[in-house]
């Protein structure tokens, strides 16, 4: 019995990630002892979450059978549109915060109504809507930059604040990105609206027909998802000082790699949320130790794509096996 | 009824001649291989657009974000529609060989900027010498004393691959080589947080001796990485581009030695100025060159000029 639970385990795909996560810990700490070094470790956990942050709406999309090649383009949108009105419309943080993710939120509907109601693919429709979204941002700034929110604020705090866990530095970011994830986990695993993804995502006509609202599930994922690349927009932008157009540029296909990295399937029914945030972990590591590693600088991308390559060969192997069994 | 159509028609027409007569401006193009958010293509439009609304010009500028074929496309969709005057880039030698001889063939007077390819045979140019631009930064580290035989030098650039890495990295060669100094290209990308991300992991990982900014993303970034990962100013010496108020200001901060300034806005101005000059038929056969090397003690005009 014990024999076949570790057996069950073992064919998880959260768990061959989990087990190649650690395998890259220990490889990484060998090769450069500055690995876990304090600064290294704040470093890797500032950018990290927000990242993370867009990959948890992403894994909801997944499992429900669609995505979302928008999310890197509302990244910059979102801070944009609200630091452009804290600094010509004179408007408070927190109002044009709320616009913000107001128009966001919007984006995101207007993806969930073109892919439902009008039946286009969600890969065309969120394809044209990077490049509405990117073109509206660059031309409300005129390509410019727009320096962040520099003044106190408790949103400021809440959003991009940082503190100390002995050595290392940590900022809002991280506090944000388990709470969500939490959430996430929670909302796949135990709700109703869980259970509903993944039927739709598995076969939508039977979910349909089982009575599941799958177009109003789908635009709802559809909204989370523009509004959680919002916030890590938000969270980014102030952490760095700096509201960029270009900002979040190909964001959506790291994304997209780092939650079926983690066990998520990218033809839906299948998601993991825990899957996700080790899958965020893996590939973040990853770019970080190849550049402690003594990596050529112009050779990065041709070892992570390597990896990851060799990790989706796990995958497929894993889910083989446990189809066979 | 025939009167009233003649009469009709010929008000049409005097209107028409009329509105030719009022629309008859000076109509250029000018094709940048670069991002219309880079921070010095941000100024090289302000200064493009400055110069078509003094001159009383039409301009139509477009980017390619570093892709070619996008910028062919834009350059050969010019050079069809016979306009008055063109201005590019040429980010890689031989690129428009074919466009320049179909231009002239047309007689459309085009000016390179920016990136220079002399083989074509263009009009004139309006820009730096990237090459040297490379053995400037090489030669400050080496003549500062700031870098020698065995050192490492760390060089940051958004877009590896593209011709301002290659030049500059040649003319950086043409220094280190000799005197043994390795350096390492490195791919930091164009988004704002990736940089700091990239380039702080790479400053942790390695030790450096001195960094040298290829591009004017990755220089304006020095502050921010220096500050991400506990480095005092000046504890690396840092040369690089400073087309930015960013960079200027690292510069006043003691984060970058020594930064060379391209005269983004000028870069602009100038080009559409040759271009109306030869729409006007006066002979334009001569390049101006636009560059610059700033520190500490020579950075306050360009402050001034980003209105600190």
């Amino acid at each position: 019995m014990k024999h076949s639970r570790w057996r069950a385990l073992l064919r998880k795909p959260e768990t061959s990630s989990f087990l190649i996560l650690c395998l890259a810990v220990v490889f990484f700490t060998v090769a450069n002892d500055r690995f876990l070094s304090p600064l290294n470790v704040s470093n890797l956990l500032a950018f990290l979450p927000e990242l993370g942050i867009i990959a948890l709406g992403m894994t909801l999309l997944l499992t429900a059978g669609e995505f979302d090649l928008s999310v890197g383009a509302v990244f910059a949108f979102c801070p944009v549109i609200s630091m452009l009105l804290v600094q010509h419309a004179g408007i408070d943080l927190g109002t044009a915060l709320i616009v913000g993710f107001a128009l966001t939120a919007t984006i995101g509907a207007a993806n969930g109504l073109f892919v439902t109601k009008a039946g286009i693919s969600s890969f065309l429709v969120t394809l044209s809507m990077l490049l509405l979204v990117r073109g509206c941002t660059l031309f409300a700034t005129q390509g410019f930059p727009l320096a962040s929110w520099s003044g106190e604020s408790i949103l400021q705090i809440l959003l991009a604040g940082s503190f100390y866990v002995g050595e290392v530095r940590l900022h809002a970011s991280i506090i944000w990105f388990a709470a969500l994830a939490a959430l996430m986990f929670y909302v796949l695993n135990y709700s109703k609206v869980g259970n509903w993804i993944s039927a739709i995502g598995s076969n939508r006509s039977a979910a349909v027909a089982r009575g599941v609202p799958a177009d109003a599930v789908k635009i709802g994922l559809f909204i989370v998802t523009s509004l959680l690349a919002g916030l890590a927009g938000i969270i980014s932008s102030l952490r760095i000082s700096s509201a960029s157009p270009v900002a979040g540029d190909q964001y959506e296909l790291e994304v997209i790699a780092m939650v079926v990295v983690g066990g998520t399937a990218l033809t839906g029914g299948r998601g993991t949320i825990i899957g996700t945030i080790i899958g965020v972990f893996l590939l973040r590591i990853i770019r970080n130790g190849i550049v402690l590693v003594g990596v050529p600088g112009l050779a990065f991308n041709i070892f992570v794509g390597g990896i990851i390559l060799i990790m989706l060969m796990v995958h497929s192997i894993v889910h083989k096996r446990s189809i066979r069994s | 009824m025939r009167r009233f159509f003649i009469a009709a028609a010929a008000a049409f027409l005097t209107a028409g001649a009329s509105g030719a007569y009022a629309q008859e401006q000076r109509t250029f193009y000018l094709l940048s291989h670069g991002g219309e958010s880079d921070p010095f293509w941000i100024d090289w439009n302000a200064g493009a657009q400055s110069a078509c609304e003094q001159l009383n010009v039409t301009c139509n500028i477009s980017f390619s974000g570093g892709d070619f074929a996008v910028q062919k496309e834009a350059l050969n969709a010019a050079i069809a529609s016979a306009p008055d005057g063109i201005g590019t880039t040429s980010a890689q030698p031989g690129l428009w060989t074919e466009e320049v001889k179909l231009a002239h063939e047309k007689g459309v007077p085009i000016v390179f900027f920016n990136t220079d390819d002399p083989d074509t045979g263009r009009d004139a140019y309006v820009g730096a010498n990237l090459r040297l631009a490379g053995q400037i930064w090489a030669n400050y580290l080496v003549d500062n004393g700031l870098v020698e035989e065995g050192d490492s030098v760390f060089m940051p650039v958004e877009v590896p691959g593209a011709s301002y890495q290659q030049l500059e990295t040649e003319g950086i060669a043409s220094v280190f080589d000799p005197l043994g100094i390795k350096y390492d290209v490195v791919d930091a990308g164009t988004d704002p947080a990736g940089v700091i991300q990239k380039m702080s992991e790479y400053l942790i990982a390695n030790d450096v001796d001195a960094v040298i900014a290829l591009g004017d993303l990755v220089a304006a970034s020095v502050q921010r990485v220096f500050d991400n990962v506990g480095m005092a100013p000046g504890a690396v010496p840092v040369v690089g581009w400073g087309n930015s108020k960013e960079t200027a200001n690292a510069v006043k901060d003691g984060y970058v030695n020594a930064a060379l300034w391209q005269y983004p806005a000028h870069q602009g101005f100038m080009p559409v100025a040759l271009l109306k000059m030869a729409a006007d038929g006066q002979p334009i056969g001569y390049d101006i060159f636009t560059l610059q090397t700033y520190d500490k003690n020579s950075v306050q005009p360009i402050l001034d000029l980003y209105g600190e």
